[in-house]
């Protein structure tokens, strides 16, 4: 009689890889071949320096892998398997396992592991696929194919573009559009795209002013309009579109344009409103209509989390809201105390300067004043636009800075020589207490005003940081004073499920080690740079980190983020404030194995950027 | 555990020599003559078989053993590749009750051989071996009535009984007790030193389920240096 040994058959079957070879008939011969050890917690299972010939599969309990320094390197709980990196090495360990519970293990003959390893793709592919790359197939997995993300805006054009030269009147251009019911036109000459024209264009520049219909359509078109690669993400296009507020890009193959995408398109495609917020927030002319739409913008932050946005995407928008939301405020303030009497800039630190905000945030600003500023003549113009500005952000849900860094605190608002001596002063005597308080200052974005102010603090910046060792030295060594918490997953191991409610911070033991590693090595590179994975692009380019460390970071901030954003989304729906907090116990066990592997990341990140600027 | 003097020593050896001797010729007799180990064999040495069987009811005098799984052990290692496992035709109806509860289908123990054409292989597995059981009395008098009946000879073995090993190993002397005495149901014991829950009455599962309880038994309470005769029955 066949003996089938279910129990352990279906316990290998509810794990990878064995899940994924469930079909193959090898795997019932295999399990008669297993044999089982029952080990008491605190023992070896492969000692130190001992040949290692068995597949080890944990059917209940846990183990810790130990490096040759018998430091800790990782905990496995059920549904794991060990054992198979010294096989693959024909048996020498570099690591050893110890239980740290009391554990019942399934031993699976080596000769079985070479075997279906050799004969059964899903099996080997399980064990060629490092940490980073198991993160990366899993982020992949995670996003669906039709959404925003994945799809190039050339699926989204409904059909070729139409166009007129540029000596056309504009009569014969509105009739062109209204016989196509086409809202915008594109303008050549001599085939070739010079600009557009949209309805809005018609409207304002056109009958608004009373031109002749005979007036040539260049005359109210948009020159050298922004345009974008067929290839290009179609989430490219919603960036595009709304940090730049417009609402039609040409699309172009081979220098030629193919199509015109809309707003509507891409409104159709995912139905996110966060291209119209923005316009909206431009059109309120008082406190109470932005307020309006700030209570609107939860919900557009769970329609992009629903929508498969990633992290970057969402970072993005939030960021252009909120930076739309000063914007208008301080043409309100503007319009209230009159103009500025000397140029300056409104700037935003921290996330928002990265575009990476997410729903919950306090403002973090300041303001770069014009050399020409004089504190007696107009002290108290812009004393008075910055407390109105920061106290009206307040009310459109953007707290007040806990830590004071305000433009309505006058430390805070300083002429540029004044910034640039700070900034001297912070890199060339750097205090590691000090600059930890000041690490947001060095992602630092000018959002309103003469921009060229903010561009030149951050030129002196970049100058300064590269020639200042010590400096990086020291913002280096701070960035390891928030751990990710891998001890947390070993309590989680040790105390098993449903007896705790502890959790952890996201933000502060994850995100916001990644951003830290990757401003330093930033400001080491020179790069000019906000946003952490464009500063990541930047970082590789310059051969800073080893090969595919780079990348490394952006998925674990990627795997990081996303587990935050999704469950603020579950907080808003459940009626809760978002925080940047996660109860373990909500986490599925995709998100459980990946987030470990992105803290370990960050942990092995922040060892080797100590020794990169001691 | 209670060490026993000379004296108490149950040896096994000598009883199995007897029986050789006296069992009619057959299957049995050949079961006695293989021997079993000397009472002064550590345990760590004693080949060990977990065995675990299904019946149609509790009462051995007139319930029937329609499937008996066995899987080798020794006090650290189960090995999955000497594990057997048989069904047997009751010679009576079987009621549905029992069929529930086995999840053994009518027609599966219909078209199984009865017994009786299969004790030979189970003997044959069994010799040498210490038994392994949680709750020696069923199992134990199970075979016994069923060898009777087959070969008119008693069918005796050593048995290591993991329900009486937890019973030792959980009791307290009345004036520690404390609240309802530890459950030493399989499956509650099992959960005392954090093993895994089976589907129970599968034959073959529940011997591997009572194997891997020894061996935690024997990870905690028992000593692998001691000898044998400290533990069987």
């Amino acid at each position: 009689m066949d003996v089938e040994l279910t129990e352990i058959l279906e316990a290998l079957c509810q794990h990878a890889p064995f899940n994924e070879i469930a079909e193959d008939p090898q795997l019932n011969d295999m399990s008669k071949e297993i044999e089982v050890q029952y080990v008491r917690a605190g023992e070896w299972v492969i000692a130190p320096s001992t040949l290692n010939n068995t597949l080890y599969f944990i059917r209940s309990g846990a183990i810790e892998v130990l490096n040759k320094e018998e430091k800790l390197i990782r905990r496995m709980n059920e549904g794991e398997l060990f054992g198979y990196a010294s096989l693959l090495r024909g048996g020498n360990s570099s690591q050893s396992m110890r239980t740290i519970e009391d554990s019942l293990l399934y031993c699976i003959p080596a000769r079985w592991f070479r075997k279906l390893y050799e004969e059964n793709d899903n099996f080997s592919d399980f064990f060629e696929l490092t940490r980073e790359a198991r993160l990366r197939t899993a982020m992949v997995s995670q996003s669906s194919d039709v959404s925003l993300m994945t799809c190039p805006v050339v699926s989204l054009l409904r059909r070729p573009p139409i166009s007129t030269p540029m000596d056309s009147n504009i009569r014969l251009a509105a009739q062109i559009m209204s016989e196509n019911r086409i809202s915008s036109l594109l303008i050549t000459d001599k085939n070739e795209l010079i600009g557009i024209v949209t309805d809005q264009d018609l409207r304002t520049r056109a009958v608004a002013n009373g031109l002749a219909y005979d007036t040539p359509v260049a005359d109210i078109m948009t020159r050298d309009p922004i345009v974008m690669d067929s290839l290009d993400f179609a989430s490219e296009a919603v960036l595009k579109m709304m940090s730049r507020n417009i609402h039609h890009i040409p699309i172009m193959k081979a220098g030629r344009p193919i199509g015109v995408i809309n707003l509507g398109d891409i409104v159709q495609k995912e139905s996110h409103g966060s291209v119209y917020l923005i316009s909206d927030i431009l059109k309120q002319n008082d406190i109470q209509g932005l307020q309006a739409i700030s209570h609107k913008m939860t919900h557009t932050f769970n329609q992009l989390v629903v929508a498969d946005a990633n992290t970057q995407m969402i970072g993005n928008a939030m960021s252009h809201i909120g930076i739309t939301f000063v914007k208008r405020l301080l043409q309100l303030a503007e319009e209230k105390f009159g103009p500025a009497p000397v140029p300056y800039c409104f700037i935003t630190l921290g996330s928002q300067a990265r575009e990476e905000q997410t729903i919950k945030t306090d403002q973090d600003n300041a303001m770069i004043l014009s050399d020409e500023y004089d504190e007696q003549q107009h002290g108290e113009y812009f004393n008075k636009l910055s407390d109105w500005v920061c106290h009206n952000l307040d009310l459109c849900g953007y707290a007040l800075c806990t830590g004071d860094i305000m433009a309505s605190n006058p430390r805070w608002r300083q002429p540029l020589k004044v910034w640039k001596e700070n900034f001297s002063d912070w890199i060339k005597k750097p205090k590691a207490e000090t600059l930890l308080h000041l690490s947001i200052f060095f992602d630092l974005r000018g959002i309103y005003g003469d921009n060229a102010l903010a561009k030149q603090l951050n030129q002196h910046i970049r100058q300064e940081a590269k020639q200042h060792p010590r400096f990086l030295s020291h913002m280096a060594r701070n960035t390891s004073q928030r751990k990710p918490p891998l001890g947390f997953f070993r309590q989680f191991v040790l105390d098993g499920e449903g007896k705790q409610s502890r959790t952890f911070n996201l933000k502060e033991r994850g995100i916001s080690p990644i951003i830290d590693i990757v401003r330093v090595h930033a400001l080491a590179c020179g790069s000019d740079r906000l946003n952490t994975l464009e500063r990541l692009k930047d970082i590789e380019a310059a051969g800073l980190l080893p090969a595919g460390r780079a990348k490394d970071l952006a998925l674990a901030l990627e795997m990081i983020g996303l587990v935050r954003i999704r469950s603020q989304k579950d907080q808003i729906e459940a009626g809760e404030e978002p925080t940047n907090h996660v109860n373990p116990e909500n986490l599925s066990s995709f998100e459980k194995r990946h987030l470990r592997d992105a803290f370990q990341i960050v942990a092995r990140q922040q060892e080797f950027i100590k020794f990169r600027y001691a | 555990m209670s060490h026993q003097t000379k004296d108490d020593i149950q040896d096994w050896q000598i009883m199995f020599a007897e029986w050789a001797e006296e069992a009619p010729e057959g299957p049995l007799k050949r079961y006695y003559q293989a021997g079993i180990v000397a009472p002064n064999t550590a345990l760590k040495d004693t080949p060990l078989l977990a065995l675990d069987l299904e019946t149609t009811g509790l009462d051995p005098s007139k319930d029937e053993i329609i499937s008996l799984g066995l899987i080798p052990l020794n006090h650290k290692t189960i090995r999955c590749q000497g594990a057997k496992y048989w069904m047997a035709k009751p010679e009576r109806a079987l009621n549905s009750e029992s069929v529930t509860i086995h999840e053994i289908t009518h027609t599966e123990l219909a078209e199984a051989p009865t017994l009786e054409a299969i004790l030979d292989d189970i003997l044959l597995a069994m010799a040498k071996q210490v038994v392994v059981v949680h709750c020696v009395a069923i199992e134990r008098q199970f075979l016994l009535n069923a060898a009777m009946e087959i070969y008119g000879y008693p069918f005796y073995f050593p048995v290591l009984d993991t329900m009486d090993i937890e019973r030792q190993a959980t009791f307290k002397p009345w004036w520690k007790r404390f609240g309802r005495a530890p459950s030493l149901r399989l499956d509650a014991c099992r959960q005392r030193y954090h093993l895994p829950r089976y589907k129970a009455h599968h034959a073959l599962t529940d011997a591997l389920s009572s194997a891997e309880l020894l061996q935690a038994q024997i990870a905690y309470h028992l000593d692998p240096n001691a000898d044998i005769s400290n533990y069987w029955l």
